[in-house]
C-alpha cells in the first residue's frame, strides 16, 4: 500500500472507489470491483447450476418418453397377448381371434434372405476397403469413391430403396412382361409344373394332365389324352359316358376314368425353389430390397471392426510371408469377427423393424393364412401387419396392433441381447 | 514348438502352409477381384437408384397432363383424389410443405433436446447416470418407426387434442412431428456426443483454469470446438426426418394441404408414396409414375443434405490429434 505508484499501473486505479489496489495485481485486473466481481461470480455460478438442472430435466425426458411409450403400449395390448396371437392368421370376419403367425414366419424368412444377401456382400466390401488399400492412384480414387458412395447410401431414405426394389426386383423394368394374378408370367425358370385338373369318377379325386399349351386355360376331355398318376407316370385316361354303360365299380378303375366332355381348369404345382424372372411381389424381392437398406450399415460396422484389429497381428502374418489375403483370412477376420457379428445383428434387428421398403415391395395387404410356400410367394411381415392394424379405426385392431408391437419388441430385445452378449464377450476377452 | 504355445498364436502363424507363392498369388488376385466386385456392387446400387428415378420420372414428365413448371410451382396435388387424369393436379408444393412442417416440428424437438442431452452426457453425467441414460437412448434408437407412428396416434395425438380442447385434427402434422423428433433425438445425441468427446481435455482444463463455470466451459468452449460434428449431426437428423415414412404414413393424415397450420392434416412426400402403393393404380399410369417424380425430389433433398454434412465435417473439422 505504501509503495510508490508504479508507472505501469494506469492512473485509473487512483480513482477506484475502494482505494488504490495492491501494485502486484496485473493491470487488467486492477480495475475490478470486488463486490461487482463477487456478485458476477455468484450469478455465473447460479446460471451454471440452473443449466445443470435443465440438462438433467431434458436428459430425463428421453427416459420419460420411453417409459410412457412402453407403458401405454403395454396397457393397450396386454389383453390380446394370448396363444391366439401367435397361432392364428389375420381375419376380417373374426377380429377377436386374429393373430400374426404368417407375419412372424414372413418376417423371419424375409430377414433370412436379407442376411444371406447383405452379409457376404457387406463384409466383402469392408475387407476390400480396409485390407486391400491400393497404391495406384486411380485405384485409390476408386477406393475413395466407393467409400464416399457408401456414406451417401447410408443417408438414402429407406422408401427410396423400396422403390428401387419395386422397379428392379418386382417388375425388372417390365423387361419380362407384367405379372398378372393366376397366370404363368414372365420367364419361369424352374420349380413349376403346369397341369389341367379334371375330376375323376371317384368323388373328391382329380386327375392331373400335363399342360402343353400355356395359352389354353381349360381342357375338355373329348379325345384320348394322357394323365399323370401319383408317382408321375403317364397313363391313358379312360372316358365314360351314360350311353356306354354303368360306372365302373372298381376304385382304381374309377380313379383313372373321367366323364366324357368333362372340363378341367389349369393348376400349377410349385416347388419351394420355384423361380421366375420378374420376381413379382415375392418375399425374395422383399428380402433383397431390405438387404440394400442394411448394406451400408453392415459395411460401416464391419470396417470399424477390421480397423480395430491391432496392426501388429497383421504385420506379423505378413512378415512370415503370408499373402495379404492369407493374413486377412486367418488373422484379421477371426479377430474382427465378434465386432462384425455385433454390427450384423444390430443391422438385422433394424431390418426386422423396417416397414416402408417391405410395404412398397409387397403391398399393404395382410390377408394371408400361412408363411410363403415358394420363393416367389408373397408374404406379410410384422411391421406391415402392425401398420395395417394400427391404421384401422376398430378398437379390436388397435389392441391387436399394440399386442403385435409387444411381440415385435420382444423379438428385437432378444436380438439386441445377443448382440450385447457378443460385445461383452469380446471386451472381456481382449 | 509346444502345443500350448501354438494355440495362443494366430492361425496364420500356426498353419505355415505357404506352399507355392505363384499359386497363392493367383488366388490372391482372384480374391481381390471378387472383393472389388462386392465394392462395385455398392456403386451399382447408387447407379441403379439414380437411373431408376430418372428413367421412371421421365415417363411422368413426358405425359401431356403434366408440366415441369406446374410440378415445381403448383399448389394442388390431387394424384389420388381425382378420378379422371385430366382433372388431376400435380404440384409438389403441398407435399413439400407437409414434409417441411413435420420436419420442422421434429427438428424443434430433436435438435435442442438432443444437443442438451449430449452436453449432459459428455460434460456432467456421472458414470451411474450414463449407465442407464445411454441404454435408454439406444433402446429409443432401436424402436421400429411403425411403433412410433402407432405411439403418435395412440398417445400424442389424443393428448394434444385434450390439452387444446380439440383444436387439432385426429391426424395432424404436430403429433407426427413430435414422434419423428423422438426418433431423431438419439441420433442427434449420440453423434454430437461423439463430436464433443473428441474435444481434448486440455481445452476444458484451460477453461476451468481461467475460472469458467461448467456452463461456460460447455457452451463457450466445448460446443464451438465440436461445432462441425454437431452441425453434420443436425443435417443428418434433418435428412432422416425428411425421409421418415411410417410415422407420417400413420399419423400425419392423407390430405395434401398447402398451409402453415400445424394442426391440420398434412400429407408428406413419403406419406404420398405409401398411399399410392396402397391404392389401386396400375403400374404404367401417369398417377403411378408421379410416385417417382416425388421420390426423385425426396432423393435430391436428402442427398444434398448428406453431401452438405460431409463437406462441413471435412472442411471445418478441427483436428486435435
Amino acid at each position: 500500500m505504501n509503495q510508490p505508484s508504479n508507472p505501469e499501473i494506469p492512473p485509473a486505479t487512483a480513482f477506484h472507489p475502494n482505494g488504490p489496489k495492491p501494485a502486484t495485481i496485473p493491470a487488467a485486473l486492477a480495475s475490478d470491483d470486488e463486490v461487482q466481481t463477487a456478485s458476477n461470480t455468484r450469478k455465473r455460478k447460479r446460471l451454471s447450476r440452473w443449466f445443470y438442472v435443465l440438462c438433467v430435466a431434458i436428459a430425463s425426458i428421453s427416459v420419460v418418453v420411453l417409459v410412457v411409450l412402453l407403458v401405454s403400449i403395454g396397457i393397450q395390448g396386454h389383453s390380446k397377448i394370448s396363444p391366439d396371437l401367435v397361432n392364428n392368421a389375420h381375419s376380417e370376419l373374426e377380429p377377436e381371434q386374429s393373430g400374426m403367425r404368417p407375419a412372424v414366419i414372413g418376417s423371419l424368412l424375409v430377414c433370412g434372405i436379407c442376411a444371406l444377401a447383405a452379409l457376404p456382400l457387406g463384409i466383402g466390401t469392408a475387407i476390400f476397403l480396409e485390407e486391400f488399400k491400393p497404391t495406384h492412384w486411380w485405384l485409390r480414387k476408386l477406393h475413395g469413391f466407393i467409400q464416399l458412395n457408401i456414406a451417401n447410401l447410408a443417408g438414402v431414405p429407406s422408401i427410396v430403396f423400396g422403390l428401387l426394389g419395386l422397379t428392379v426386383f418386382v417388375y425388372m423394368f417390365n423387361l419380362f412382361g407384367q405379372i398378372q394374378v393366376n397366370k404363368p408370367s414372365g420367364l419361369e425358370l424352374f420349380g413349376v409344373q403346369h397341369y389341367y385338373q379334371v375330376l375323376s369318377l371317384e368323388p373328391g379325386q382329380t386327375i392331373l394332365i400335363p399342360q402343353t399349351d400355356m395359352e389354353q386355360k381349360t381342357i375338355t376331355i373329348d379325345r384320348p389324352i394322357q394323365g399323370m398318376d401319383a408317382d408321375g407316370n403317364l397313363f391313358d385316361i379312360a372316358r365314360w359316358d351314360r350311353k356306354s354303360g354303368p360306372k365302373p365299380t372298381d376304385r382304381s378303375e374309377r380313379l383313372r376314368t373321367v366323364k366324357e366332355g368333362a372340363v378341367g381348369g389349369s393348376y400349377s404345382q410349385r416347388e419351394w425353389y420355384y423361380f421366375r424372372l420378374p420376381f413379382g411381389r415375392s418375399f425374395l424381392a422383399a428380402g433383397l430390397t431390405l438387404s440394400l437398406v442394411i448394406l451400408p450399415v453392415i459395411i460401416i460396422s464391419a470396417q470399424e471392426a477390421l480397423r480395430s484389429v491391432s496392426p501388429s497381428l497383421r504385420e506379423a502374418a505378413l512378415g512370415l510371408g503370408a499373402t495379404k489375403w492369407q493374413a486377412t483370412r486367418d488373422v484379421c477376420l477371426p479377430a474382427a469377427l465378434p465386432g462384425i457379428m455385433t454390427g450384423a445383428i444390430l443391422a438385422i434387428g433394424r431390418s426386422i423393424g423396417e416397414a416402408a421398403p417391405v410395404l412398397v415391395v409387397l403391398g399393404a395387404a395382410v390377408a394371408k393364412n400361412g408363411g410363403p410356400e415358394n420363393l416367389m410367394d408373397s408374404a406379410v411381415t410384422m411391421p406391415v401387419l402392425i401398420y395395417n392394424w394400427a391404421g384401422r379405426p376398430q378398437d379390436v385392431y388397435q389392441q391387436l396392433a399394440a399386442a403385435a408391437i409387444i411381440v415385435l419388441l420382444i423379438v428385437l430385445l432378444v436380438l439386441n441381447s445377443v448382440a450385447i452378449y457378443v460385445r461383452q464377450k469380446v471386451q472381456s476377452a481382449s | 514348438m509346444s502345443s500350448r504355445l501354438a494355440s495362443s498364436l494366430p492361425a496364420a502363424l500356426q498353419k505355415r502352409n505357404f506352399r507355392s507363392t505363384a499359386a497363392s498369388e493367383f488366388r490372391e488376385r482372384c480374391v481381390v477381384v471378387l472383393l472389388a466386385a462386392c465394392g462395385l456392387t455398392t456403386v451399382l446400387i447408387t447407379v441403379c437408384i439414380v437411373g431408376m428415378l430418372i428413367s421412371q420420372s421421365w415417363n411422368f414428365f413426358q405425359s401431356e397432363h403434366v408440366s415441369i413448371g406446374e410440378f415445381f410451382t403448383g399448389t394442388q396435388w390431387t394424384a389420388l383424389q381425382s378420378r379422371d387424369l385430366a382433372d388431376a393436379k400435380f404440384g409438389i408444393w403441398p407435399l413439400l410443405s407437409g414434409t417441411l412442417r413435420v420436419t420442422m416440428i421434429a427438428m424443434l424437438i430433436a435438435l435442442p433436446l438432443g444437443l442438451i442431452t449430449a452436453i449432459f452426457l459428455s460434460e456432467f453425467a456421472s458414470h451411474r447416470v450414463r449407465s442407464f441414460l445411454k441404454p435408454t437412448l439406444e433402446i429409443i434408437a432401436g424402436i421400429p418407426t411403425v411403433v412410433l407412428g402407432y405411439f403418435a396416434i395412440l398417445v400424442i395425438s389424443p393428448s394434444l387434442q385434450w390439452v387444446t380442447g380439440g383444436a387439432f385434427d385426429t391426424f395432424n402434422a404436430t403429433s407426427a412431428g413430435i414422434a419423428v423428433g423422438i426418433l431423431c433425438l438419439p441420433m442427434v445425441c449420440s453423434l454430437s456426443e461423439d463430436a464433443m468427446r473428441a474435444v481434448p481435455m486440455a481445452l476444458r482444463d484451460g477453461a476451468y483454469g481461467l475460472g469458467c463455470t461448467p456452463f461456460e466451459t460447455a457452451v463457450k468452449v466445448v460446443v464451438p470446438s465440436a461445432l462441425s460434428g454437431i452441425i453434420s449431426a443436425f443435417l443428418l437428423a434433418f435428412s432422416r426426418a425428411i425421409g421418415e415414412t411410417m410415422v407420417v404414413a400413420l399419423a400425419a393424415g392423407t390430405r395434401a394441404t398447402a398451409t402453415l397450420d400445424p394442426r391440420e392434416q398434412s400429407q408428406t412426400m413419403t406419406g404420398f408414396i405409401v398411399e399410392m402403393i396402397k391404392s389401386e393404380n396400375e403400374y404404367g399410369t401417369v398417377q403411378y409414375y408421379s410416385l417417382y417424380a416425388v421420390a426423385i425430389t425426396l432423393f435430391a433433398i436428402t442427398f444434398g443434405m448428406t453431401v452438405l454434412g460431409q463437406i462441413i465435417r471435412r472442411r471445418f473439422q478441427e483436428n486435435y490429434s
